[in-house]
């Protein structure tokens, strides 16, 4: 505060000081006293001129990752924790479904539904197991080679001390069929005999790491067999993967991923060609509007992330899959999960009128920006891989689309009476006269997309005379009440990443029945607890088909059994499906790499680079004009 | 024993009182996040869940449960089940004397959503962007507002007219609005400056010129968005303590005596400043948690993010380890500024030495 009395001084510097009373300190005393608001305004000018001299061009030489050799993707989210492969959680590019660094047998193309090579040349079905043939070539960026060994040990040792690893559902064993060769190359996944299904063993064929023998053996060993101990390790410095990039660096703000040219794949896979971009950057910004603006300034070149009205950001340079609605292909279904443990929810006609009182068309079009096609009833997508199983004749004859009559037949007919006054809904009456209780459909707070969802339905739901309401609750709570069956209805997509498993994973999802838990107890698919064994009006053939179309070899018969399960759906109600979103976003901007595909050039599956199947793009991408 | 030293047993008391809060502070910290029903092993699973049969879910979780301290263990390490099969959740009471053990020794445990993370890791890395970014705006900014706001009481005339609505209308825009516009008007409009981020996505941290350039530019916005609020609230504080001061009557006897005016402002200032150093050290105090709308608006690195996801889903040891850098920071600050004051404020001075 002496500091500030100072400032004052300046008033009185021009007034004679009075004289005799301290001669001496009189000329000395302002300077100490100017000390601290010196200091002060030099620092401020200081960051004023550094504000400014900052205004000036942009640096890229100095820069330890040149632009026009670096690809920037937002694909990572949440600062780096650990890079360790076996961890349920790990960071990017250690986690699920992305090929940079460590590599999967096969990349899943969503498009066409196929399973495209990479560490595996191919691979065989048989009603007890899938054989795969590893690519002879295969190579760990540590110059040894990748053998059936290598695979062996990874699910035999490593995956096996997994608490829960999800392929052992599916997965009996591992062997290799040439054990005596010098570089076995030849595999067979043995399917568990109570549970055999080969689409989800192909699911994990997509999505599970292979890792090194001879890295990961001494680790195991000095661990003592113990995931937890095994798990602390960061698995950050130069990881040995068999992958085109390899880890350079990270911090709290990016990861950054330098090419091997070393990759075996290039020779192997991609014509002797290496990928244009030098670096493999993911920026770690705060939310989906960051990634957006960067995407616009061309400060990283693709993202994953949700960008609303992508119709805007297009005369910036930003494009999506397609350069019109839908945008993006759409690839799951979010759905509302209907508890029929809450009676009268356990009533098919309650059910089937509130499937035909939502205004899909509405949903589609204000709650999810447009990035969806119509509406159509039913679990099977009508387009894509999927559309060969869809029946349009079904759908009409057994679907429900937005119809307010039907919805009121069907109240009718299970005997509910809506009362109304002055054109509000006051309450729904069930057979017996008595008041039906309010109806809460659940979703997160703040997930704004899903509010709006949550918003139409109920909307339309009060205008034929259902008495829902919104609710929202913390994302923890949800969770736990959508695994616990805390709910009346509930906002869920049912199956995640695509898969050739699809679309019997997204059926199992809302129907199995073989991990049944009573309310209260976790259930982590058919959450509404639909079809319990040997309650009444169980319904066996649901749980047959769901055991037949994994094994069913004969596409005909599979579509045939598919129908047939689509069309119960319908039928019954077990969850209202509501609208289709895309599996993950795909944006890129072209301001400093040209090349990406599209729908006009759909040369790779719709991901990102950075995100399974997407690392082949970066092997497609030119350097732009803008870059020089 | 402090009888004959008043300031000691003055300094003594105010540790005391300060020791207590810390440890029912740290308590509440400690059992609000836990109180709820959900439980972050809940939000992890959910993650994982989709594609596991009920047996391995249950494997999974309870691995999680284990290994978060959750359950209680018997001798050899293994769950303790009830009379169903079902674990037993150790009590909020044990979990607490737990953590105060392990905290006592240093180990903060480790983040359950960034597991296997160590909390000291992750503030030790957000920590020094957050007090760089703080710090600096908002003591640079203090100085500066109540100097300008001083200076608009005691002049008056042109400069208190524009000054004083410009503070009001600054201070009175939330500072996330603030941040947005200073994003849109600069960084989009006119791109002068870059809006996200500490530095350039081109480089890593370093010792280096490049660096220091490149974060000195990022830092510009940021820095402002504190800046000019702190600036703006201070000196209208400070403009109105001054009018104050200048109408009391020691004021008016001093002038009336003669006493030199550099003299009277000093005074002045004494008082003046008295609840506007306290309204510091509580800004200080509080700056860890108030660094989370500018660096979220900025992308910018740092604590804020950390806290906020943590919170969210309900990642207890990082909340934990959080909300116990904002209690000790807040003590700190109160208790240094409570010192301070007993030294600077002679009414103090006088009631402490008057009363034994």
């Amino acid at each position: 505060m002496v500091g500030i009395a100072a400032v004052f001084q300046k008033k009185n510097l021009g007034k004679p000081w009075q004289p005799g009373a301290q001669p001496s300190t009189v000329e000395e005393s302002p300077r100490p006293r100017l000390l601290i608001p010196s200091f002060a305004r030099t620092v401020f000018l200081l960051v004023v001129v550094l504000g400014f001299t900052a205004c000036g061009p942009k640096q890229t030489t100095s820069d330890e990752f040149p632009r026009h050799e670096t690809v920037l993707i937002g694909v990572a989210w949440g600062e780096p924790t650990s890079f360790n492969p076996i961890l349920q959680n790990p960071s990017w590019p250690a986690l699920q479904n992305t090929t940079a660094l460590y590599q999967t047998f096969f990349f899943f193309n969503q498009l066409t539904g196929e399973l495209e090579p990479q560490l595996a040349t191919s691979y065989q079905e048989f009603p007890d197991r899938i054989e795969v043939e590893l690519n002879p070539a295969a190579t760990w960026n540590d110059g040894k080679p990748l053998t059936a060994r290598d695979v062996v040990f990874t699910y035999n040792r490593l995956f096996r001390i997994v608490p829960g690893f999800p392929a052992w559902q599916y997965l009996d064993s591992v062997q290799m069929l040439d054990p005596e060769s010098p570089r076995p190359r030849r595999l067979s996944f043995r399917l568990r005999a109570e549970k055999p299904n080969p689409l989800m063993v192909l699911h994990w064929l997509t999505l599970n790491y292979v890792l090194p023998e001879h890295v990961w053996e001494p680790l195991l060993v000095a661990a003592g067999n113990d995931y937890n101990i095994l798990s602390k390790n960061k698995m950050d410095v130069d990881p040995v993967g068999s992958g085109p990039y390899r880890m350079h660096s990270y911090s709290a703000e990016k990861i950054v991923l330098v090419r091997d040219d070393n990759y075996w794949g290039n020779a192997a896979l991609y014509g002797g060609q290496r990928p244009a971009p030098r670096f493999l950057v993911a920026p770690l910004y705060k939310s989906n509007d960051h990634y957006s603006m960067a995407l616009q300034q061309g400060r990283i070149d693709a993202s994953n992330t949700f960008i609303p009205r992508i119709w805007l950001k297009a005369r910036k340079g930003v494009r999506a899959w397609y350069d019109e609605p839908p945008y993006f292909p759409p690839g799951c279904r979010p759905t509302a999960f209907i508890n029929v443990l809450h009676p009268p929810l356990d009533d098919v006609h309650l059910r089937r009128a509130m499937a035909f009182a939502i205004n899909y068309d509405d949903i589609r079009e204000l709650a999810v920006s447009g990035y969806s096609v119509p509406h159509e009833p039913g679990f099977i997508l009508p387009f894509g891989p999927e559309a060969r199983y869809f029946s349009k004749e079904d759908a009409l004859k057994y679907g429900t689309y937005f119809d307010p009559a039907r919805a009121r037949a069907e109240l009718k007919e299970g005997g509910y009476t809506s009362v109304f006054k002055d054109n509000e809904l006051v309450e729904l009456r069930d057979r017996t006269g008595k008041r039906v209780p309010t109806l809460y459909i659940q979703c997160p707070t703040g997930w704004s997309d899903w509010e709006s969802i949550i918003r139409i339905m109920v909307r339309g739901m009060r205008a034929v005379g259902i008495d829902a309401r919104e609710q929202f609750v913390d994302s923890n709570a949800y969770y736990k009440a959508l695994a616990v069956g805390d709910f009346d209805l509930i906002l869920t997509t049912p199956s995640g990443i695509p898969s050739p498993a699809e679309p019997w994973s997204r059926f199992n999802g809302v129907l199995d029945t073989k991990d049944w838990a009573p309310l209260g107890e976790r259930m982590y698919a058919n959450m509404g607890r639909f079809n319990r064994p040997g309650a009444p009006g169980y319904v066996p053939r649901i749980d047959e088909l769901l055991a037949k179309i994994p094994v069913t070899t004969q596409p005909e018969e599979r579509v045939a059994l598919y129908r047939e399960l689509n069309r119960i759906c319908m039928q019954l109600q077990p969850a209202l499906p509501l609208v289709y979103r895309p599996k993950s976003f795909y944006e890129f901007s072209t301001k400093v790499w040209t090349g990406f595909p599209s729908a006009a050039s759909p040369t790779v599956s719709p991901n990102i680079p950075g995100e399974g199947p997407g690392i082949q793009i970066l092997w497609k991408l030119r350097p732009a004009d803008a870059a020089k | 024993m402090f009888a004959n030293h008043p300031t000691l047993r003055y300094i003594a008391g105010r540790a005391g009182w300060y020791a207590l809060t810390f440890f029912v502070a740290v308590a509440i910290n400690f059992w609000l996040p836990r109180l709820g029903d959900a439980n972050p092993v809940d939000t992890l699973m959910s993650k994982v869940s989709g594609s596991l049969d009920a047996k391995s879910a249950r494997d999974k979780e309870e691995s999680y449960l284990k290994e978060f301290g959750l359950v209680d263990l018997d001798e050899q390490g293994r769950i303790v089940r009830d009379a169903d099969g079902v674990p037993v959740r150790t009590s909020i009471l044990s979990q607490f004397i737990r953590y105060v053990g392990m905290s006592v020794r240093g180990d903060f445990g480790s983040s359950i959503v960034q597991y296997p993370r160590p909390v000291a890791d992750i503030i030790t890395t957000a920590l020094p962007w957050t007090l760089a970014l703080q710090i600096p705006a908002l003591i640079l900014g203090w100085f500066i507002g109540n100097s300008l706001g001083a200076l608009a009481a005691y002049r008056r005339g042109v400069f208190d007219r524009v000054l004083y609505p410009m503070a009001l209308l600054v201070s009175a825009i939330p500072s996330f609005c603030f941040g947005i516009l200073l994003v849109y008007v600069f960084g989009i409009q006119l791109e002068w400056l870059p809006t996200l981020g500490g530095y350039d996505d081109g480089m890593n941290p370093g010792l280096t010129w490049a660096f220091v350039q490149s974060a000195s530019q990022y830092y510009v916005l940021p820095f402002f968005s504190i800046f000019l609020l702190v600036v703006g609230g201070q000196a209208i504080g400070m403009r109105s303590m001054c009018i104050y001061e200048l109408g009391t009557d020691y004021v008016r006897y001093a002038k009336l005596l003669g006493v030199r005016e550099s003299m009277i402002v000093r005074y002045m200032f004494r008082n003046a400043m008295l609840p506007q150093l306290t309204g510091l050290a509580l800004t200080l105090g509080g700056m860890v948690g108030g660094a989370l709308i500018a660096e979220m608006i900025f992308s910018y690195p740092g604590l804020g993010l950390s806290m906020l996801t943590a919170i969210q889903s309900l990642d207890y040891p990082v909340i934990t380890g959080c909300t116990l850098l904002v209690t000790i920071c807040v003590l700190i600050a109160n208790f240094t500024v409570d010192i301070l004051i007993g030294f600077l404020d002679p009414r103090i001075r006088a009631a402490r030495e008057g009363g034994h």
